[in-house]
């Protein structure tokens, strides 16, 4: 039993990592090809990868490796309880409020990190993801809230199994709210246009990443892999039923990610208070509506 | 091109990621910031090479220097390429750097920019045309293949020599060396 936990842990870490990167390098290449461009190839993130990881890298001192490190296992932690298919590794404890707990940690680790390197535009950079965190965290706990209301659960893999006996969460009327609401905050927490704030090179330098070199970037980069797999898959099982089985469960992922990928191609950028605005009010709107809608008419479990 | 050359990888992955993974710091000084624009877009696309801007000199391994090098910049340029991680690469984009061109007799220009900081490569013209960068590319992926593109070697073998002619035409710099032993010093001088 704690064999197979273990071997789980190791499968689904490697599983994340590996459909991460890929997703990043079928970002790269759709995005070339809206742009009417060829693309790099789609291996071009592990290159990338492999030729930072043989570079020299500069440290700014001990919180500058700590943090990064941490928020690289603070998005770990995260994975474990997260079901990929029936592949879960400790579905047994936690839930959704642990995940929401665990979520806090990547961007804390990076500001953390970033900070250290005490670079003009690495604070500005870290300043805007705290607050766009801030930003979209009240719509996504509304959001949780009417899902563990509406469910009777804060397990994340019983809401799974109660979707495969009544349907997905899209098709009660009840959630129809909060679900849109998650998928107008959802480029918000995949860093994507018009969120795309937190690094915006053309105008403070990639942000948080301005200092990292070699190695660091080589972490921030599977972090940011890891980061998307997240989103997506809690996205997944929360709205979009799960799935019995890890391919039907990568097919949905890689659908919803390719969705919002063509969004994220057309849209320019919000401001950072213009980004507040909007995610405090429609997304906010929508939950808190959906979370009345689902105390009003009940539990239906 | 062997970035499909699954052998090459297994045998050495760091040259093979340098080669393919060129992240460009375009310092663009003066004229060249017009060529750049279209060889990294749609109509000539450097991202299929690997090829694609950075914001920070961290981040890159690939400079490019397009113009003219004014006094001024050329502080920048110096700080900018020490800044960044090696293995770097260092190549002038258009006649200035090389030799002056249209700027000889100017005052307030570098005329040799490979005196102050090493350049691996040149693309000679005024200006050359966007494709001339993916020449430059292609030509950079043998240097680094044949191990030549060791220009962050030769700073460091013979920062001394460097670092005298920055000295000499920027004053007092306010920054330390980068590198404290000079190896080749003598040597280097008999040659240049």
């Amino acid at each position: 039993m704690v064999m197979t936990t273990i071997l789980e842990i190791i499968f689904i870490i490697l599983l994340a990592g590996i459909i991460g990167l890929f997703f990043l390098g079928l970002s790269r290449k759709i995005m070339a090809r809206i742009h009417w461009r060829y693309g790099p190839p789609i291996t071009q993130p592990l290159i990338d990868i492999i030729k930072l990881f043989n570079q020299t890298s500069m440290s700014h001192g001990f919180l500058f490796n700590f943090g990064i490190i941490f928020s690289l296992a603070g998005s770990v932690v995260v994975l474990l309880f997260l079901p990929f298919g029936r592949i879960c590794p400790l579905s047994d404890s936690g839930g959704l409020l642990v995940i929401l707990y665990l979520m806090l940690i990547a961007p804390l680790g990076l500001a953390l990190s970033g900070g250290e390197a005490a670079n003009p535009y690495t604070s500005i950079g870290i300043s805007r993801k705290l607050l766009l965190a801030f930003g979209y965290e009240l719509p996504l706990l509304l959001i949780l809230l009417t899902v563990m209301t509406h469910y009777n659960t804060i397990s994340i893999v019983e809401i799974v199994n109660k979707q495969f006996q009544a349907g997905w969460s899209f098709q009660h009327l009840s959630l129809l709210l909060p679900g849109i609401a998650y998928i107008l905050i959802l480029p918000a927490i995949l860093g994507f246009r018009p969120f795309e704030l937190i690094q915006a090179p053309q105008e403070i330098s990639s942000g948080p990443m301005a200092e990292y070199s070699g190695k660091f970037l080589a972490l921030t980069t599977i972090q940011h892999a890891f980061n998307i797999f997240i989103s997506i898959s809690l996205f997944t099982n929360l709205f979009l039923g799960g799935a019995a089985n890890p391919g039907y469960f990568f097919l949905k992922i890689l659908a919803v990610f390719v969705i919002f990928l063509f969004a994220n191609a057309v849209f320019p950028r919000f401001r950072i208070e213009q980004a507040i605005k909007y995610l405090w009010r429609w997304p906010s709107i929508l939950a808190f509506a959906g979370l009345i809608i689902v105390l009003i008419t009940g539990k239906n479990f | 091109m062997d970035r499909n050359n699954l052998g090459k990888w297994l045998k050495s992955p760091g040259k093979m990621g340098q080669k393919y993974s060129l992240h460009a710091l375009y310092f663009c000084t003066g004229c060249g910031i017009i060529e750049i624009p279209p060889s990294i877009t749609t109509r000539w696309d450097a991202e299929r090479f690997g090829v694609i801007p950075v914001a920070t000199p961290r981040q890159a391994n690939l400079f490019l220097i397009t113009g003219y090098v004014s006094v001024k910049t050329l502080r920048y340029i110096i700080r900018s390429y020490e800044q960044m991680p090696e293995p770097k690469f260092t190549v002038g984009f258009g006649s200035c750097p090389i030799n002056g061109g249209m700027y000889w007799d100017s005052y307030n220009t570098i005329k040799h920019l490979d005196k102050y900081i090493p350049v691996d490569g040149w693309i000679a013209g005024c200006m050359p045309r966007p494709e001339a960068v993916f020449v430059a590319v292609t030509h950079l992926w043998t240097l680094i293949d044949k191990g030549m593109a060791d220009g962050y070697n030769k700073y460091r073998a013979n920062y001394q020599y460097y670092r005298e002619n920055q000295e000499k035409i920027l004053g007092k710099l306010e920054w330390p060396p980068l590198f404290s032993k000079n190896i080749k010093h003598e040597e280097y001088r008999t040659i240049a």
